[in-house]
């Protein structure tokens, strides 16, 4: 009771208040999670700390940037016609071969999160680009979704650039160096598994019916697909590789900036759009999510200043060695929901911390796969709902269900890499 | 429920966001007053851009006390306040400022390396914005927390990943801000870049003999209540663990590893002459493992969470209940006056000695207020 007292209660208080307000009350997500917030601090003592309310939202700021900016970004080539007539010219092509294509397009999804380590940059780029191609080829907009989620999480901790490692590295001082096969084991199994599991069945069963496919396929390519068409595309993946091939020349521009350079490009190509409109467009639909990361924002720095932080740290540490790889595997994820990289930083470097002895790089990495995983859990599930936004779902959890087994999976194979980390280490070379 | 918007809410709404803006926004300006000093007598004051004009006009621009003594011999550098989440290197530093009487040689002070970093806190992390201590008189002396990382105003947007310059070491993109991934620094870089690159330069040309950069570290972080040297400096690094050992102050010794980059006790080593010297002693209120964040935790480091934590096994310091300022200040200016005397041991030409610096015990017994100089009002 001690240990319980007050901070447990505290847990409970905020916990049941954001629970209260979304569920009972159907609040919106972001005002129940400020509420909560406002409820932690009142009964932690705190009364009304304005000062951390507005620091705690500070911590997503460019997270909202990068997200806004990714959104205006598929408005635009939505718009200039880029998506349709790139998904025809792929679906014409492929269609015959759905082994080549299902694994194929889950690692064209993964790419941009390779280069950026966001997950988010995944789902609104390539993830929106292979979105209709699916969609046409019979594979259910839900379960695309989610073949959408979990390659953007996958593409996230493949290497070049996983930031969770980064940050579960450098919270023991660990360099960023000797990942790139510890994380290819994590990540391309779990692909090629997610790939065969969620595209690969409906790719093999085929569209249906021929001709309505064949005049769906003519309408989309009423923009033809050009080289000025890509050039959107094209620009993008110049400034996101160029700022990590060439760091001594190229100028950080940031996420947002490459973002909104790419989406200027479309004025140029394809269909004439009306940028202000779309750009308004874009925003309106990712204002709920960007409400959420303020009110996740407002919600941990409460959770750190009264101690709930702490409290949930070391009483997932207190668990017994056999229910901690249990624990590491859910409470990493589920701490996602605040998020990914959030969960790197507090549990990762403690987990890591924990499992000393082990080959460290090996298990840095499947600890950042699991906190990649916090990228599906509500509310943020940054991957999950832009990858429901794509498709056109409007609830999320429909999208969710289908991720469930690739989840458990991704979270089974993480623990198994961690209990063999030595082993496999061994193997690799 | 449902929500519905009308002409009125939404006027409503922007005027209560202009008014916390503007609340939330006194509140963070407040943090850009300077803290105050009290030079003890001797001490000259200068600014970093004296090394590296570049900082000249900036914020990041830091002040940098320089103390001669009577007797010719070498020079060293206490470096405090490079991660402003550590207090107990800022104060530390602090002590040497405000009662060093060096008697050989040179002392050179700088108690806030990274200014920029005390002008925020991090977001998420709830740090207080103050810590206070008690004078001799029943005054108070009061300096900002801040954060590890320069303040974002100056380091945004910062780069998705930081690729230090020298190594090519990838790092996530906000270490730009971090001053000890920084060196030996870059002139036309980042501002954090440039910081370092002026207090490389200022420990080359000042041909500084033995380089103190003061840190603190989370008790679960295995490298904590340790010294870290490179391999010039292990020697006397040696010598000093084993005095302090007999002294009952135990110590870790690292030896820098060669593929960390960026930080002191790899590039001061790598890119001058000195040897450098980085020290850790154990902080509750940077861990991750820390209950409720607050002034109270900064200074005593007392938490039930690391109690459960080091009942579990997970710590790597003696945890009793409490990590005192006092005992952390106590441990780094003990290991500092003892690497002094060694330093005269080994090489008297180039040796530092001071006076008046309290002793462990002292600052156990008496607390670290009572050992910094009362503000003239």
């Amino acid at each position: 009771m001690e240990w319980f007292w007050p901070e447990g209660f505290y847990t409970i208080v905020m916990v049941g208040s954001f629970v209260l307000g979304a569920f009972a009350l159907k609040l919106p997500i972001a005002i129940a999670l400020s509420g909560a917030a406002v409820v932690g601090a009142l009964a932690g003592g705190e009364w009304f700390p304005l000062r951390h309310f507005v620091e705690g939202m500070f911590g997503y700021l460019d997270t909202i940037l990068i997200i806004a900016s990714a959104m205006i970004f598929m408005k635009s080539v939505q718009k200039t016609g880029l998506l349709e007539s790139l998904a025809a010219w792929v679906i014409r092509r492929f269609r015959r071969k759905p082994l080549l294509l299902s694994v194929g397009l889950i690692f064209i999804i993964m790419a941009p999160g390779m280069i950026t380590g966001s997950s988010t940059a995944a789902v609104l780029t390539t993830g929106a680009l292979v979105a209709p191609v699916l969609i046409k080829l019979g594979v259910p907009a839900v379960k695309t979704a989610a073949a959408i989620a979990m390659g953007a999480i996958y593409g996230m901790i493949a290497p070049p650039i996983n930031i969770p490692a980064m940050i579960i590295g450098g919270g023991i001082d660990m360099p960023y160096v000797g990942f790139a096969l510890p994380l290819l084991v994590c990540t391309i199994p779990l692909a090629i598994f997610s790939a065969l599991l969620l595209v690969y069945p409906s790719l093999k069963s085929g569209a249906g019916d021929e001709d309505e496919l064949e005049n769906e396929l003519r309408r989309m390519e009423e923009t033809p697909l050009s080289a000025r068409l890509l050039l959107p595309v094209v620009l993008l993946a110049v400034l996101m590789t160029g700022e990590q091939l060439l760091p001594s020349v190229w100028p950080a521009l940031g996420m947002p900036v490459n973002f909104l350079l790419a989406s200027f490009s479309g004025l140029i190509t394809g269909r004439r759009f009306n940028f202000l409109d779309a750009s308004t467009e874009a925003l309106n639909e990712a204002i709920p999510v960007l409400g959420i990361l303020m009110g996740v924002g407002m919600f941990i720095q409460i959770m750190t200043l009264i101690g709930v932080q702490g409290f949930l740290v070391v009483s997932v540490l207190a668990l017994p060695a056999w229910l901690m790889y249990l624990g590491m595997a859910t409470s990493i994820p589920l701490f996602g929901a605040v998020s990914a990289f959030g969960a790197a930083s507090v549990l990762g470097v403690p987990f890591l911390l924990a499992l000393l002895g082990r080959n460290e790089i090996m298990v840095g990495s499947a600890l950042s796969l699991l906190a990649g995983l916090g990228d599906l859990m509500p509310p943020t599930a940054l991957a999950g709902i832009f990858a429901a936004q794509v498709v056109g779902e409007e609830n999320y959890f429909k999208v969710l269900r289908y991720c469930l087994i690739p989840a458990l999976v991704t979270a089974l194979w993480a623990v198994f890499v961690i209990l063999n980390a030595n082993t496999i280490m061994g193997f690799l070379p | 429920m449902k929500l519905k918007g009308t002409p009125l809410t939404a006027v409503l709404l922007l005027l209560a966001a202009f008014a916390v803006a503007a609340l939330a926004g006194l509140n963070f300006k407040a943090m850009w007053a300077e803290d105050d000093f009290v030079p003890a007598q001797g001490f000259e004051k200068k600014m970093l851009s004296a090394w590296f004009e570049g900082l000249a006009g900036t914020p990041a621009d830091t002040p940098v006390y320089i103390q001669k003594g009577t007797e010719p011999g070498g020079v060293v550098l206490i470096l405090g306040g490079t991660h402003p989440t550590e207090p107990a290197s800022m104060v530390t530093a602090t002590l040497f400022l405000e009662r060093a009487q060096v008697t050989k040689g040179s002392l050179i002070v700088i108690p806030q390396a990274n200014l920029l970093g005390f002008t925020h806190n991090s977001p998420q992390e709830a740090h207080p914005q103050s810590i206070s201590f008690t004078t001799a008189d029943g005054g108070k002396r009061t300096f900002r927390f801040g954060s590890r990382l320069t303040n974002t105003i100056y380091e945004w947007p910062s780069p998705d990943i930081y690729i230090h310059p020298a190594s090519g070491q990838q790092l996530p993109g906000k270490e730009r801000g971090n001053l000890n991934r920084c060196y030996p620094g870059v002139p036309d870089g980042s501002i954090t870049e440039q910081v370092a690159y002026a207090l490389t330069e200022l420990v080359r040309r000042e041909r500084v003999d033995l380089a103190f950069d003061l840190h603190e570290a989370s008790p679960e972080y295995p490298v904590v209540n340790a010294i870290v040297a490179h391999e010039r400096s292990m020697e006397l690094a040696a010598m000093t663990t084993m005095d302090l050992e007999a002294a009952g102050i135990m110590m870790r010794l690292e030896p820098s590893p060669k593929n960390l980059r960026g930080l002191t006790h790899r590039e001061w080593g790598n890119f001058t002459e000195t040897m450098p010297v980085l020290m850790e002693t154990g902080n509750p209120v940077q861990g991750r493992l820390r209950g409720r964040t607050d002034e109270r935790l900064a200074l005593t480091g007392a938490d039930k969470a690391y109690v459960k934590a080091a009942a579990l096994g997970r710590l790597y310091i003696p945890y009793e209940g409490d990590q005192k300022i006092e005992y952390r200040v106590g441990r780094h200016a003990t290991a500092i006056m003892s690497f002094l005397l060694n330093l005269d041991l080994l090489n008297e030409e180039r040796g530092v000695l001071l006076e008046n610096i309290p002793t462990f015990e002292e600052l156990q017994e008496n607390g670290v207020g009572a050992y910094l100089a009362p503000l003239k009002l």
